[in-house]
């Protein structure tokens, strides 16, 4: 391989600078991408790395600094400039119109044909031909939205490539994959990178870092916190240069025997999806007080679908729901939570808080109708704003008072607001899901111990999560979900990641 | 006289004329909403075009260039509501309400300042309504010919926009966009195509067929301008819209069914079929409409990102 | 004692809204009185500093409006210059009438609008647009109308029932969108827009049922005169100076105003409502039932709008008109926007309007510039309101420019050195 300093530079930034309204998001930063290499780009949640991404792909404007492509300064007025110099970017949130087919998002933009009219057959051949050079399999005409994750991204790549894409930026793009998946990605982007394709990988995973990339850079604070050749670092080392503390993402989980009656029971649960097919189909599971159990599943197996049911948000077709013997499955949302049964929703913003309202307005609904918030008709102002304070110190969240509005609060501050409802109404039962989502290593930290106090208080916790890291973290015991139903149940103690992974995907048990 | 008798041919022509200014612009609003922008502005564009029409053809003596000036007008006033919920960030219904308000009133003004009087604009010599043309050979066919080929320019020319905007949304780069737009627009800007651009086209289009519209109210289907003489169609075209499934066809054939509602109504009206009083009747549209929406709208799904701003820069979380 | 204080406060405020229209100035005292009690009480509570911000905030907010007025009216007036009529005059004829001649007409205007208004406010604050407020005030006015014909009560039991029953036909009227919106999603725009559309045509049956006499086809329909007991009392009963058709319903109107106020924000089927206007699915996560609330706002919607319709046929006109193009809803809607939605704020956005409305028609009688200015006026001053984005456009051109020529300047400054 040539050394370093023969290749050629191809991506260039020189004291890049974004300012948001309240957030400094980059400052000063330089990087340099050689030809056909990947290049990592890691830092935590918020640390201010699809934001650098975007404006290297013109979505944002930089507030101040400069690029160079090839050598030549370039300044990109929209994504069209990146994309006509050979730039392509595959989001975190994929950018594709669920409605359509893939022929269509692939080509959407730069589609073939003459005049104003589109040559919808010329554009299929074109998918297909780039589909089999690249060994990425995918039917054109099949609707988006019907399509898996992992298919989904490939059309996102497809996408890029379709535009000749030399320079090819993905933004976390393991996210949302399997174990499996990801090593299936891996080897697509190094096939690309073989033929050419300079790749920026942008991810807060130290392992994807250490397994794929030639070279990486460590963004923290919106700062480049170091440049390193990935031969020559190690775990440690990353993990310090990305946090600026040593850290142990495991937290301790003491052995806690859980009370053997359970807490909460499903019992062939079946529930339909927003387009009416069956998401959860016959699952079946049970919570004791004092255990974690986990959910382990691709996205898009039911998991919305089953939290949905439990907390009341959408009917159940048939099967039981049974909380402390008694079956909740036809009562609405309002009495189970009465029943103390808390949550903490996968997407805080939209199920977790009403953002323009304030932080003491915030932790007293769901109970606003009760003592100490309200008095008959009347709410309790000053006892509401009280007791937010009290919540506030006690769950350590950063804000002005208890009036602030949620919506400006932080990612972490405002999952705090959530826990600091949900967790002192003394459940008996907590269904969390995606508990961590976005956050950063501290963060998750804290909910990561919060969810384990909870446990120790003989609480029944029923996780949903994406991260296997996190459910290796907290799950007493595994439950593996695919298509609507649990699969596989696994010791965290005797499993490995890629055994569940196995599962996740379908896999079955060889007969043997 | 025999109730069955109402029913006739006559009927169904009278119900393709009343439907006109509404699948006009319920087809308007059809291509707005699918780029992403609420319209309920429609009624206030419809009586600005209505009024620039009545006014040229009235001056010029002209109908031609009242049509022009018809939809020129509605265009430019829904310029206004393109800038403000795109470029100006405003709640889509908010700045159509308030569009409306501003229609009824500006209206007004330039009536007494051209006519010098409120409410009805003198007689226009020369309407569209003179130029009834009998297509050859289709106009013979029995029933069909009558109904849709022995018709005013305007009603053709709504046959034509069918036509051409199902064609645009299906077939041509623009209308894919238009599409991309409503759905998932930053998903259209990361490839490179403005997401305003396409948000400004959806509702100029609207403005333009709403200007149609009034065109057809007020120099086509009479022939003198009324204050107030839209009379709940914009919102009437916003119901087929939506009973329609955000499709041009579907807004078509839901128009069709609303223009029946008052071709009927006026039938029952004029034949005193009923010992009620007309009002009765007059309500009887509104009513269908009211059912209509209430019972389609289930069944069909707005584009995702209707009504929904879009900024391209917001700090990430 | 707070509640106490803060609800003097603003029926102060209020009445000297009302007499500051009616007297040309000494009301004027009496804002100026309630401006200064809350400040105080700001201060005994939270201390200088606070009280500062306070005051700080308050023109901030008021800067959005009061430009938005500058620039409405100066826009009104270059229209007025340019289609040949005296913009001076013409203003001058407005506000004259508007707040000193005929104030009593402003106030009279002011009355349904701020019903109207504070319908529309309480339906926003849901997340829902009760645009066809129109229809509701229609079944109010008729019901108001047909009790007032036939309840023969003592004064105050006949003019509480009017209120309550015309007022739930209001609400009524409001059940079928609500309930459609709730089971099947139709979108109230429609729904309530055509349901005003039927309301409107209903009332010429009414009205020829209970003595509209079709033959006078010149003269709108009219009803028979309600009963005199079923009159809201005159101001002039209490207040010998006060103009004959003035009525007691402003009252009626500001004090429904501070029980929104009070229900939105102080009571839990108002934080409710507007959990479920500003985040349905946190909402509902929470156990706050979606149905239910849009059943609720859309219900007291109806019932305030209603009681527009009340208002003006048991303290106004004492008969019910054929009027197809009155209006009150869309003004409604206005007076909502302007004041965004805050109870409190209608109050006074729904004087003004009926001052612009009260000074236009003196406008028109005296300097014969149409009527219909005012409305441009109006419309142009809430577009300025509604559509804050454009001032943050402004700022930042008028920033840019400034650095703009700052650069300029400083490298004219470095040439000229060297």
């Amino acid at each position: 391989m040539a050394s370093k300093s023969e290749r050629k530079v191809i991506l260039e930034t020189r004291g890049v600078y974004k300012q948001f309204p309240k957030v400094l998001a980059n400052q000063d930063v330089n990087i340099k991408l050689h030809e056909g290499e990947i290049l990592c780009l890691l830092g935590e949640n918020g640390a201010g790395k699809s934001t650098l991404m975007n404006i290297l792909y013109g979505l944002y404007k930089p507030t101040a600094g400069e690029m160079y492509l090839n050598g030549r300064s370039v300044v990109f007025s929209s994504p069209k400039d990146a994309i006509r110099l050979g730039l392509g970017m595959v989001h975190q949130h994929f950018m594709l119109v669920e409605t359509l087919t893939v022929t269509e998002n692939i080509i959407l933009g730069s589609e073939p044909g003459r005049g104003v009219q589109i040559d919808y057959r010329e554009a299929r051949k074109r998918v297909k031909e780039l589909s089999e050079t690249y060994g990425l399999k995918i039917d054109p005409d099949a609707m988006i939205e019907n399509l898996s994750v992992g298919l989904q991204q490939r059309v996102e790549i497809l996408k890029a490539l379709y535009r000749d894409a030399r320079i090819l930026i993905l933004d976390e793009p393991t996210a949302v994959l399997t174990p499996q998946e990801v090593e299936e990605l891996f080897g697509v982007i190094k096939e690309l990178r073989a033929s050419g394709v300079s790749i920026i990988i942008i991810t807060h995973k130290l392992e994807e870092v250490l397994d794929i990339s030639d070279r990486v850079y460590i963004l923290r604070r919106g700062k480049i916190e170091g440049e390193r050749a990935t031969a020559d670092v190690n775990k440690e080392e990353l993990a310090n240069l990305m946090v600026g503390r040593s850290v142990v993402l495991t937290v301790h989980r003491e052995p806690h025997e859980p009370h053997p009656e359970p807490v909460f029971e499903i019992e062939n649960l079946h529930v339909l999806d927003d387009r009416a097919y069956p998401a959860v189909n016959g699952l079946t599971l049970s919570v004791r007080p004092g255990e974690v159990v986990g959910i382990a599943g691709v996205d898009g197996n039911g998991q919305s679908e089953l939290a949905d049911a439990i907390m009341g948000l959408r009917p159940v077709q048939s099967g039981r729901l049974l909380h402390l013997g008694s079956d909740i499955a036809r009562m609405s949302t309002k009495e189970r939570i009465g029943r103390s049964i808390s949550y903490v929703p996968a997407d805080r913003q939209r199920y977790g808080l009403v953002l323009s309202m304030t932080i003491a307005e915030n932790i007293a609904m769901g109970y606003h109708d009760r003592s100490p918030n309200a008095r008959g008709i009347n709410l309790d102002y000053p006892a509401m704003a009280r007791r937010a304070e009290e919540l506030i110190g006690q769950f350590d969240i950063r804000a002005p008072g208890p009036l602030t509005p949620a919506g400006q609060l932080s990612g972490g501050n405002q999952q705090k607001v959530i826990l600091a409802r949900e967790f002192t109404r003394k459940p008996t039962f907590l269904l969390v899901s995606q508990p961590t989502r976005g956050l950063d290593v501290g963060a998750i930290e804290y909910i990561h111990s919060e969810v384990l106090a909870m446990r120790s208080q003989d609480v029944g916790v029923l996780m949903i999560s994406l991260e296997l890291e996190e459910i290796f973290a907290l799950a007493d015991r595994i439950l593996v979900l695919y298509e609507g139903a649990i699969v596989k149940e696994l010791d965290p103690d005797r499993t490995d990641e890629r055994e569940v992974g196995f599962f996740m995907t379908g896999g079955k048990e060889k007969a043997s | 006289m025999n109730v069955l008798s109402i029913f006739n041919t006559d009927l169904l022509v009278a119900m393709v004329r009343l439907s006109t200014p509404i699948t006009l612009a319920a087809i308007g609003a059809t291509i707005c909403e699918r780029s992403g922008v609420v319209n309920i502005a429609m009624e206030g564009i419809m009586i600005v075009g209505a009024f620039f029409a009545a006014v040229v053809a009235y001056f010029t003596g002209s109908p031609w260039l009242g049509l022009v000036a018809g939809v020129f007008a509605g265009g430019v006033y829904s310029m206004i509501h393109a800038a403000a919920t795109v470029s100006l960030h405003l709640d889509h219904t908010v700045s159509g309400a308030v569009l409306n308000i501003l229609a009824f009133g500006l209206t007004r003004y330039l009536m007494v300042l051209v006519f010098g009087h409120p409410g009805t604009s003198e007689p226009i010599a020369r309407t569209l309504g003179n130029f009834q043309v009998a297509i050859p050979l289709l106009s013979r066919i029995p029933v069909i010919g009558p109904i849709f080929f022995n018709q005013t320019p305007i009603v053709y020319l709504s046959f034509v926009m069918v036509i051409f905007f199902t064609w645009f949304l299906k077939k041509t780069k623009t209308g894919l966009h238009v599409r991309a737009s409503g759905e998932h627009p930053l998903a259209l800007e990361t490839i490179g195509v403005s997401v305003y651009r396409m948000r400004y086209l959806g509702v100029i289009v609207s403005g333009l067929m709403g200007g149609l519209a009034g065109a057809y109210l007020s120099i086509e289907n009479s022939a003198s301008f009324t204050e107030g003489m839209t009379n709940g169609k914009g919102f009437i075209a916003m119901a087929a819209m939506i009973s329609g499934g955000w499709r041009p066809v579907g807004a078509f054939l839901a128009s069709l069914f609303f223009g029946f509602a008052d071709a009927l109504q006026i039938r029952f009206q004029v034949f005193k079929v009923l010992q009620v009083p007309e009002e009765i009747f007059i309500i009887f549209p509104y009513i269908a409409t009211l059912l209509a929406v209430a019972g389609l709208v289930r069944r069909s799904r707005p584009p995702k990102a209707d009504g929904v701003d879009f900024m391209i820069e917001r700090p990430e979380e | 004692m707070i509640a106490a204080i803060t609800v003097l406060t603003i029926v102060l405020a209020a009445a000297g809204t009302v007499l500051y229209l009616g007297s040309y100035f000494w009301g004027g005292f009496l804002i100026l009185a309630a401006i200064a009690l809350h400040l105080f009480k700001v201060f005994k509570r939270d201390g200088a500093e606070e009280t500062m911000a306070l005051v700080k905030k308050s023109y901030k907010m008021l800067w959005v409006p009061l430009a938005g007025i500058v620039i409405a009216i100066v826009t009104g007036g270059i229209i007025m210059v340019v289609t040949g009529y005296n913009p001076f005059k013409a203003y001058a004829a407005l506000f004259y009438g508007g707040l000193v001649r005929n104030w009593h007409i402003s106030v009279l205007n002011a009355a349904p609008l701020l019903f109207t208004g504070l319908s529309i406010a309480v339906a926003f604050k849901a997340g829902l647009f009760n645009i066809g407020a129109e229809g509701q005030y229609y079944m109010g006015a008729m019901a108001a109308a047909w009790l007032g014909l036939t309840l023969n009560l003592p004064s105050v039991i006949s003019i509480t029932l009017i209120f309550v029953i015309a007022g739930a036909f209001g609400a009524a009227w409001n059940f079928v969108p609500a309930i459609l919106k709730v089971r099947t999603g139709a979108h109230e725009v429609i729904t309530t827009m055509m349901l005003a559309h039927t309301a409107r045509y209903l009332s010429p049956v009414f009205i020829r049922a209970n003595g509209g006499d079709p033959s006078t086809s010149t003269h709108p329909y009219v009803t028979t005169e309600i009963l005199e007991s079923n009159w809201l009392p005159a101001f002039q009963s209490f207040l010998p100076e006060a103009n004959y058709r003035l009525h007691t319903g402003i009252l009626i109107a500001i004090l429904a105003a501070i029980f929104v106020q009070y229900l939105i924000y102080q009571t839990r089927i108002g934080f409710e409502i507007r959990a479920v206007g500003q985040n349905r699915d946190a909402a509902r996560a929470q156990g706050i039932s979606i149905g239910r609330n849009i059943m609720r706002a859309l219900l007291i919607a109806g019932f305030l709008a209603g009681l527009a319709g009340v208002n003006q046929v048991t303290g106004l006109d004492h008969k019910l008109f054929e009027n197809l193009q009155a209006g009150y809803g869309w003004n409604g809607i206005s007076v909502a926007l302007l004041a965004s939605n805050s109870p409190i704020g209608v109050i006074f956005t729904s004087l003004f309007w009926g001052m612009l409305d009260a000074g236009g028609q003196y406008m028109v009688r005296t300097t014969q510039t149409p009527n219909a200015i005012v409305e441009i006026v109006k419309g142009i001053l809430l577009f300025l309101v509604v559509a804050k984005y454009i001032y943050v456009y402004l700022g930042d051109w008028i920033r840019k420019r400034r650095k703009r020529r700052l650069a300029a300047g400083v490298a004219a400054a470095e040439g000229a050195a060297s």
